[in-house]
C-alpha cells in the first residue's frame, strides 16, 4: 500500500517512467539500506495502478536504449491520493514476528524463551548501534530528513528493547497462562484504523488487570 | 613543587569563594595576634623605660663591688678591698638614681624634660685614680668642695647649664642646690645621665651619712682579675657582689608578670581562634566532601588534599597574622599614648620611646599566629584526606553517624572531676591547667547534652513558634554532633568572656577595697613616683616633724624603704612605725592577727609579708626568713601576711622602721600619711600642709579622696577596655554559628524544597532556621555561662591563694549581657542562611543533589 | 594485550546476615580502543564494577588487571597515581570544582601531577577546543549548561591521556540532545584517540553507541553482545526493521 501511494505521489509530481520511479522511491525512503524495493515490485504495482485506472500510460520514451513507458496520474488517481493524504496511516506494530516467536517458544520446548529474548535483544542492539552510527555520519545540514527517519527507527528500537525487558520480567507470569486460542468469531477484513485503536484500548483495558498479553491482531 | 602552587591557588579560590566566612574566621586570628603582639611589644617598651630610670650603668673599671641588696654599707668594705693583694687603687662611692620632680627637671623655655639623673657621690681624692673622667670645660671636684657638681655635656645642653650655674636636686631636707664647676665629656652610657658630686654631699642629699654603696677598684699591673676577684669575694662574704648596681628587680618582675598575663590573654584569644578554625574546617570538609572525593578520584593524593586544607589555614594564618601585627602596633601605640602621661605624672617614668617590636615578640607572634590556625586545621585536614573518592559518586552526602557520644561524655565528666580536684589543690598553676581540662571536658560532654538541653529550650521556643520550633528542635537532635560543635564554640567564647568578667570584677572589687583601706588617711605626701623603690629621694626626719607641728594635724605615719633578698627572691622592705601606722592606714591581713603582728615587728626582728611574696617564698606565719642586710644575713620571723594597695603587685615585706634603720641603714621617709585631727577643718589643714610640702619638691601633697577617685576612675576605664576586648572574643561564636547554619541549609536543600513544595511558606522556613539558630545559641550560652562562672571562680580562688583578699563577685551584669549577646548572635547568625533557604527556588531545591 | 581484565571480581558489602553481594565473580576483558557499555537494572552492581575497575574501592575477592598489572594490591598512593595517569573519570553529577574555571577544572589532573601550570592549561585548552568549548575557557561551572559542564568533565578525564575512560551514568543529568553529544564524544574518543571507554548506563539508546554491551544482573554478567563487526548481517536486520515501520 505504502509503495502504491508513494508511486501515486511521485507521479503526481510529474509523469515518470518505471526506472525513474524506482530510483525516486529509494531516495525518498532513505536509501537502499533502509528500504530495499526491487524494481520488479515497482513495475507490478504500476501495472495494478493502471488496471485500477489510477494511472495511465502517457507515452514511450526512446532515447538510444530500450523503450521506456511513461506513466501519469489520472483524476481517479488524484482522488485516491488526496484521500490518502488526508487520512492517518495505521500503525502495524501489533504484527510482530518476535512476539510470535516468543509465544511459540513458550509452548514448543525446543528453545529457552529467555534465550529467544536475549537473541532478540542483541539483534535489536546491534541494529540500534548501526543506525546510531549512520545517524552520526549523517550531515544534519542537508540530510535532516534522513536523520529524522533514523530517529524514528531509534525510537522504535528503544521501545522494542524496553518491551523485551518488560516481557522478560513477566515471562513467568505469561507462562502460567494458557496461550491465546482461536476464538469462535468470524474473521473478515482487517479492521479500520479507528476501530483498531478502539479495539486496542479495550484490549488494553481488559488485559491490564489480569496482566494478560495483548490479543493478536487479526491476520488476513 | 607545582602541586604546592596548585594547592595555594585552590586554597585562595576557596577562601575568596566564601568571603564572609573567611573574613570572620580570619578576624579571630587577627584579634589574637593583635593582643599578643601589641601587648607583647608594649611591655618591653615600658620595661625599658623603667630600666633606664632604675638601672645604673656599670663603670668601666676593673672591679666593682656592691651589696647584693643594692643597699649601702660602711667604709669598712672599702678598706677590705683596698688591702687585698693585686688591688692598686680603690674608691668608694654613693650612687643613686634620683627622680626629678616636674619643677626641677626642665630648663625654662625648653620642652625637653629630664625625669631622672644618676647622682654619684665621689671621693675627689681617690676617684680619679680609678676612673678616668675627662672634662671639656671647668674643673673637677676638689677635696674641700661642698655642693659642687660636674655634669655630663649631654645633660648640660638639655638643661642649658654651664659652669657657674646652679642645679637643684631634691634632697632629704627639701632641695639641695649644687654649683656646676665642670662639664664632663660625653660618655656613652645606658640609663640616665650621671652627675658627680662630692661624697659627703651625696650622703647628705639622700640622708645616708658615712655610707657608700659602690666600691670601684683598679688592679695592679700583672694581677689576674679572677684571683683578685675571688680574694675580694672571700674577704667580704656573700653579702657582697662583684658587679654593678642593680635596682628595681621587683619592678621588673612585676612588668614581666604583666607581660605574662597579657601574653596569656592573647594566647587564649589565639586558642579560641584555633578552635573556630578547627570547627570551620570541620564544617568545610563536610561541605566539600563531593569536591574532595572528585579530587581524589581524578588523582589527587591524600597528601595533596591534606595540603589543600592546610594551605587554606596557612593562608588565613598568614593574612590574619599580618593584619594582627599591624593592628597590634596600632593598639600598642594607642595604649602608649594613653599611658605615657599617666606614667610621667605618677611614676616619673618617661615612656615616650619609639615602639620597636622585639625579634622574639615578632617571631612568637608569627609562629603562634600562623601555627595555631594550621594546628587547628590539622585534624579536619586529616579527615579531608581520608575522604573516599567514592564520595564523588554518591549523589547526596549522607550525614555522618553519631559518634560514641556516650563514651566521650564519660571522658568529659572524668576531666571535669580532675579539674575540680585541681581547684581543691589550691595550687594556682595546677588549677589553671585544670581550667583547660574543664573546657575540654565541657566540649566532650556537649554532644550528649545537646539533646536534653535542646528539648528544654525547645519547649520554651514552642511557645513562640509553634510548628517551626518542633522542626527546629528535631533538626538539632538529628545532628547532635554538629550542633555540639557549634554550641561548644559559643560556649568557649562566652565562657572566656564570663570568666574574665567575673575575675575582673572580683579583682577590681578587691582593689577598690584595698584602695579604701590602705589609703585611709586624709592626706598623702607622695614621692615623685608611686613605685616607691623607683629612685625617689626620701625625706629626713624634719619633714615629718614639720608636718606633725602643722596645726590641725592628728595622726601621722611614714613609710621607709629598703631592698633585700630572701631565698634568692628580690623584695622591697617597707619600714613602718607599728605604733602610728595602724592609726592612719593599715594592712589587710589574710594570715595572723593584726594587733599581735604590729606589736611583734616593733618588738623584735619580725616581718609581715604581702601575698605575692608569701606565695613566692611559700612562707607562712611562724616561719623564720633569712634576709640579706648590709649587716649580713639576719633572721626575721614571719608574723603575718597582709598587703596594701600600692604594693599589692610587688614582692614586699613590712618591718619596723627601727629595724630598718638598724639593719638596712635606712631612715628616710618616702611616703607620709597624715590625718587631720578630729574636729579640724580638713581643707584648712590641707592648705597648711601644702605650704610645708612646697619646700620639698620631691614630694607632693595628695588629697586621698581625690586620689582614690582618680584611681577608681582608672580602674573603671580598665574595666571598660576589658569589656571591649571581651566583646571581640564573642565574635568567633557568631562565625561558628553562621557556618553551622549555612551548612545545615546546604545539606537540607532538598528537604527545604520539599517543605516548600508541600506548602511551607518562606516565612515558615525562615522561622524554622531562626528557631534552630536560637536553640543552638541558647544551648551554647547556657554552657558558656556555666563554664565561665566556674572558671572565674577558679581564677578568684587562685588569686586568693596568693594572698589577695577577694570576695567572689558574681558577674550579674556579665551573665545578663552574655544571655543577651548569645541570643542576639543566634538571631544574627540565622539571618543570612534563613534568607538563603527561604529564597531557594523550589524546583531547583528538589533537584538538588 | 587487554587494557583491563577482571578476574573473578567480587564485592560483598556488610557482614554475615546483612552481607550483600554487589558483584559476583565477574570476568571481563576490555581491549584498547574498545567502547563497552554496562547495562542492567538498578542495584545490579554496575557502579560497583566501575568503582572497582577505577580503583576507588577494593574488591572482596578477585582482582582487576590494568595492562596486566594487578591493581588490588597497590597502596593508596599508587592507586591515586594510577587514577591520575591511566584512568579518566566522568561522573553523573559532573563534579567540577565550583571555584575553578573550566580551563583549570580540565587541567586538574595535570596540575595534580605536578605539571607546569602553563603546560597543563595549554593541554586542557586543546581538549576543551575539541569539545567545542573553546569560547568558554574562563567560565565557572555554574555559568555553563549541563551538557557543557559534562564536556568540561570529559576534557578533564582526557587531559592526562589516560588509557581508560570510566563514565558512570554520564548523561544521567542531561537532556536527550546533550546526552547524544556527550556519548557521541565518548564514541569519537574511542575511535579517534584509541582510548578504551567503559560506560555505565541504563539508556539503551546510549548503550548502542558502544562496541559491546555487558548486561549485569544480581552482580553477574548475564549476557554480553558485540554490536559492531558483522556489518552485512546488521544491514539486513536494519532493512527489515525499517521496512516494518
Amino acid at each position: 500500500m505504502s509503495v502504491r501511494n508513494a508511486l501515486l505521489g511521485l507521479l503526481a509530481q510529474r509523469p515518470r517512467h518505471g526506472y525513474e520511479l524506482h530510483a525516486a522511491f529509494v531516495a525518498l525512503a532513505g536509501g537502499q539500506e533502509l528500504w530495499d524495493v526491487k524494481p520488479a515490485q515497482v513495475y507490478t504495482t504500476l501495472a495494478r495502478l493502471a488496471d485500477a485506472g489510477l494511472v495511465t500510460q502517457e507515452g514511450v520514451e526512446k532515447e538510444g536504449g530500450p523503450e521506456k513507458r511513461i506513466y501519469a496520474i489520472t483524476s481517479a488517481g488524484q482522488e485516491e491520493l488526496t484521500a490518502w493524504l488526508n487520512a492517518g496511516v495505521p500503525s502495524e506494530h501489533q504484527r510482530d514476528e518476535s512476539y510470535i516467536k516468543l509465544m511459540l517458544s513458550l509452548s514448543l520446548d525446543m528453545v529457552d524463551p529467555y534465550h529467544v529474548i536475549r537473541v532478540q535483544r542483541n539483534a535489536l542492539f546491534r541494529e540500534l548501534h548501526r543506525i546510531t552510527g549512520q545517524r552520526q555520519r549523517a550531515d544534519p545540514r542537508v540530510e535532516l530528513a534522513t536523520i529524522l527517519l533514523l530517529d524514528k527507527a531509534v525510537m522504535h528500537l528503544e521501545a522494542d528493547l524496553r518491551w523485551l525487558d518488560m516481557v522478560e520480567s513477566r515471562l513467568e507470569d505469561v507462562r502460567r497462562q494458557p496461550l491465546p486460542q482461536p476464538e469462535p468469531r468470524p474473521r473478515g477484513r482487517p479492521p479500520r484504523r479507528r476501530e483498531t485503536i478502539e479495539q486496542t484500548r479495550e484490549a488494553a483495558r481488559a488485559a491490564e488487570p489480569e496482566g494478560r498479553a495483548l490479543p493478536v491482531g487479526a491476520g488476513r | 613543587m607545582n602541586t604546592l602552587f596548585f594547592q595555594y591557588a585552590l586554597a585562595v579560590r576557596y577562601l575568596l569563594g566564601r568571603k564572609l566566612r573567611t573574613g570572620l574566621t580570619t578576624l579571630a586570628i587577627v584579634f589574637g595576634v593583635t593582643v599578643f603582639f601589641g601587648l607583647g611589644m608594649l611591655t618591653p617598651a615600658m620595661s625599658e623605660a623603667f630600666r633606664q630610670n632604675l638601672i645604673m650603668s656599670a663603670g668601666e673599671v676593673d672591679l666593682t663591688v656592691t651589696h647584693v641588696t643594692g643597699g649601702s654599707f660602711g667604709a669598712a668594705a672599702l678598706d677590705v678591698v683596698r688591702r687585698t693583694d693585686g688591688v692598686a687603687h680603690a674608691t668608694g662611692m654613693l650612687r643613686r638614681n634620683i627622680l626629678l620632680p616636674a619643677g626641677l627637671g626642665r630648663a625654662s623655655g625648653t620642652k625637653q624634660e629630664v625625669t631622672a639623673v644618676g647622682v654619684v657621690g665621689l671621693d675627689p681624692a681617690t676617684a680619679r685614680t680609678v676612673r678616668s673622667l675627662s672634662l671639656t670645660t671647668g674643673r673637677f671636684l676638689s677635696d674641700d668642695d661642698t655642693s659642687t657638681m660636674v655634669i655630663p655635656v649631654g645633660l648640660a645642653s638639655k638643661l642649658a647649664l654651664g659652669v657657674g650655674d646652679t642645679f637643684a636636686l631634691p634632697s632629704s631636707s627639701g632641695t639641695a642646690a649644687f654649683k656646676v664647676v665642670g662639664i664632663l665629656s660625653a660618655r656613652p652610657a645606658a640609663g640616665v645621665e650621671e652627675v658627680c658630686v662630692p661624697l659627703s654631699s651625696a650622703q647628705a642629699l639622700i640622708n645616708q651619712p658615712g655610707q657608700i654603696n659602690v666600691v670601684e677598684a683598679l688592679l695592679a699591673p700583672g694581677a689576674r682579675r679572677d684571683s683578685v676577684a675571688a680574694a675580694v669575694q672571700a674577704r667580704l662574704g656573700d653579702g657582697f657582689r662583684l658587679g654593678g648596681l642593680e635596682a628595681g628587680g621587683e619592678v621588673q618582675a612585676a612588668i614581666k608578670f604583666g607581660q605574662t598575663f597579657y601574653g596569656l590573654f592573647g594566647l587564649m584569644a589565639l586558642l579560641t581562634g584555633a578552635f573556630i578554625i578547627h570547627n570551620t574546617f570541620r564544617s568545610v570538609v563536610v561541605e566539600r566532601r563531593h569536591d574532595l572525593g572528585m579530587l581524589r578520584a581524578v588523582g589527587a593524593s591524600r597528601r595533596t588534599v591534606l595540603g589543600l586544607t592546610l594551605a587554606e589555614a596557612l593562608t588565613q594564618g598568614v593574612a590574619g597574622t599580618a593584619l594582627g601585627l599591624a593592628a597590634g602596633y596600632v593598639l600598642a601605640a594607642l595604649i602608649m599614648a594613653a599611658v605615657t602621661p599617666l606614667a610621667r605624672d605618677y611614676l616619673r617614668v618617661d615612656i615616650g620611646r619609639p615602639l620597636v617590636p622585639t625579634v622574639p615578640n615578632v617571631v612568637a607572634s608569627v609562629v603562634l599566629g600562623v601555627g595555631i590556625p594550621v594546628a587547628g586545621a590539622l585534624l579536619p585536614a586529616f579527615s579531608a584526606a581520608r575522604v573516599s573518592p567514592l564520595e564523588a559518586l554518591r549523589p547526596a552526602a549522607d550525614s555522618s553517624a553519631t559518634r560514641a557520644a556516650g563514651r566521650r561524655a564519660l571522658a568529659g565528666v572524668a576531666l571535669i572531676v580532675v579539674a575540680a580536684l585541681t581547684l581543691v589543690s589550691g595550687q594556682f598553676a595546677l588549677s589553671s591547667l585544670g581550667t583547660a581540662l574543664f573546657l575540654v571536658g565541657l566540649i566532650l560532654i556537649a554532644p550528649a547534652a545537646v539533646r536534653p538541653i535542646a528539648s528544654t529550650f525547645g519547649r520554651l521556643l514552642g511557645l513562640l513558634l509553634a510548628q517551626e520550633g518542633q522542626i527546629a528542635q528535631g533538626n538539632l537532635a538529628r545532628e547532635p554532633g554538629r550542633a555540639a560543635i557549634t554550641a561548644s564554640t559559643m560556649m568557649v567564647g562566652l565562657a572566656i568572656a564570663i570568666a574574665l568578667l567575673g575575675t575582673l570584677s572580683s579583682v577590681l572589687g578587691g582593689y577598690r577595697g584595698y584602695l579604701d583601706r590602705s589609703l585611709g588617711a586624709h592626706f598623702l605626701v607622695m614621692p615623685s613616683s608611686l613605685v616607691l623603690s623607683g629612685g625617689n629621694v626620701g625625706a629626713g626626719p624634719d619633714l615629718a616633724q614639720r608636718l606633725r607641728e602643722t596645726p590641725g594635724v592628728g595622726a601621722l605615719t611614714t613609710l621607709r624603704l629598703a631592698s633585700s633578698e630572701a631565698q634568692g627572691i628580690q623584695l622591697q622592705l617597707i619600714g613602718i612605725d607599728p605604733g602610728s601606722y595602724p592609726l592612719v592606714s593599715g594592712l589587710t591581713f589574710s594570715q595572723g592577727d593584726p594587733a599581735q603582728a604590729y606589736a611583734a615587728i616593733g618588738r623584735e626582728r619580725a616581718i609581715i609579708l604581702n601575698g605575692i611574696l608569701a606565695t613566692q617564698l611559700r612562707a607562712k606565719v611562724g616561719d623564720v626568713l633569712t634576709l640579706r642586710t648590709p649587716e649580713g644575713d639576719l633572721p626575721y620571723q614571719v608574723v603575718g601576711v597582709g598587703l596594701d594597695y600600692l604594693n599589692s603587685k610587688l614582692t614586699t615585706g613590712y618591718i619596723s622602721q627601727a629595724y630598718l634603720a638598724n639593719d638596712f641603714h635606712e631612715t628616710s621617709d618616702v611616703l607620709l600619711m597624715v590625718n587631720a585631727a578630729p574636729g579640724a577643718n580638713v581643707a584648712a589643714v590641707g592648705g597648711a600642709l601644702e605650704r610645708v610640702v612646697r619646700d620639698y619638691p620631691a614630694f607632693s601633697l595628695l588629697d586621698s579622696e581625690s586620689f582614690r577617685a582618680s584611681q577608681a576612675e582608672m580602674l573603671a576605664n580598665f574595666q571598660r577596655a576589658s569589656y571591649a576586648l571581651l566583646l571581640a572574643i564573642a565574635i568567633p561564636g557568631l562565625v561558628a554559628m553562621v557556618n553551622t547554619l549555612a551548612i545545615n541549609v546546604v545539606e537540607r536543600t532538598r528537604e527545604i524544597g520539599t517543605l516548600r513544595a508541600v506548602g511551607t511558606t518562606r516565612r515558615q522556613v525562615q522561622r524554622m532556621i531562626l528557631g534552630e539558630s536560637v536553640l543552638l545559641a541558647a544551648t551554647g550560652t547556657a554552657f558558656g555561662i556555666l563554664a565561665g562562672l566556674w572558671l572565674s571562680y577558679v581564677f578568684v580562688a587562685g588569686m586568693r591563694a596568693t594572698g589577695f583578699i577577694l570576695a567572689y563577685d558574681f558577674p550579674w551584669a556579665g551573665v545578663l549581657a552574655c544571655v543577651a549577646v548569645g541570643l542576639l548572635i543566634g538571631v544574627l547568625a540565622a539571618m543570612l542562611p534563613a534568607r538563603q533557604a527561604a529564597q531557594l527556588p523550589i524546583v531547583a531545591a528538589l533537584r538538588y543533589e | 594485550m587487554a587494557v583491563i581484565e577482571t578476574v573473578n571480581l567480587t564485592k560483598v558489602y556488610g557482614h554475615a546476615e546483612t552481607a550483600v553481594t554487589a558483584l559476583d565473580h565477574v570476568n571481563m576483558v576490555m581491549q584498547a580502543g574498545e567502547f563497552v557499555a554496562v547495562m542492567g537494572p538498578s542495584g545490579c552492581g554496575k557502579s560497583t564494577l566501575l568503582h572497582l575497575i577505577g580503583g576507588l574501592d577494593r574488591p572482596t575477592e578477585g582482582c582487576v588487571r590494568l595492562e596486566g598489572r594487578d591493581t588490588s594490591r597497590l597502596s593508596d598512593t599508587q592507586l591515586t597515581e594510577l587514577r591520575r595517569r591511566k584512568l579518566g573519570f566522568v561522573f553523573q553529577f559532573f563534579n567540577l570544582m565550583p571555584v575553578l574555571s573550566a580551563l583549570d577544572n580540565a587541567a586538574l589532573p595535570l596540575l595534580l601531577d605536578g605539571a607546569r601550570p602553563e603546560h597543563a592549561r595549554a593541554k586542557a585548552a586543546e581538549w576543551l577546543h575539541r569539545m567545542g568549548l573553546g569560547a568558554r575557557l574562563s567560565h565557572r561551572p555554574r555559568e555553563l549548561s549541563g551538557g557543557q559542564q559534562q564536556r568540561v568533565a570529559l576534557a578533564r578525564a582526557l587531559v592526562a591521556e589516560p588509557l581508560v575512560i570510566l563514565a558512570d551514568e554520564p548523561t544521567g543529568n542531561l537532556d536527550t540532545r546533550a546526552s547524544d553529544e556527550v556519548v557521541g564524544l565518548l564514541r569519537q574518543i574511542a575511535d579517534e584517540a584509541g582510548r578504551s571507554v567503559l560506560m555505565v548506563t541504563h539508556d539503551p539508546r546510549l548503550a548502542a553507541y558502544a562496541d559491546r554491551i555487558a548486561f549485569l544482573k544480581d552482580g553477574r554478567i548475564v549476557d554480553e553482545t558485540r554490536l559492531s563487526g558483522d556489518r552485512d548481517a546488521e544491514a539486513q536486520v536494519t532493512r527489515e526493521k525499517v521496512a516494518a515501520l
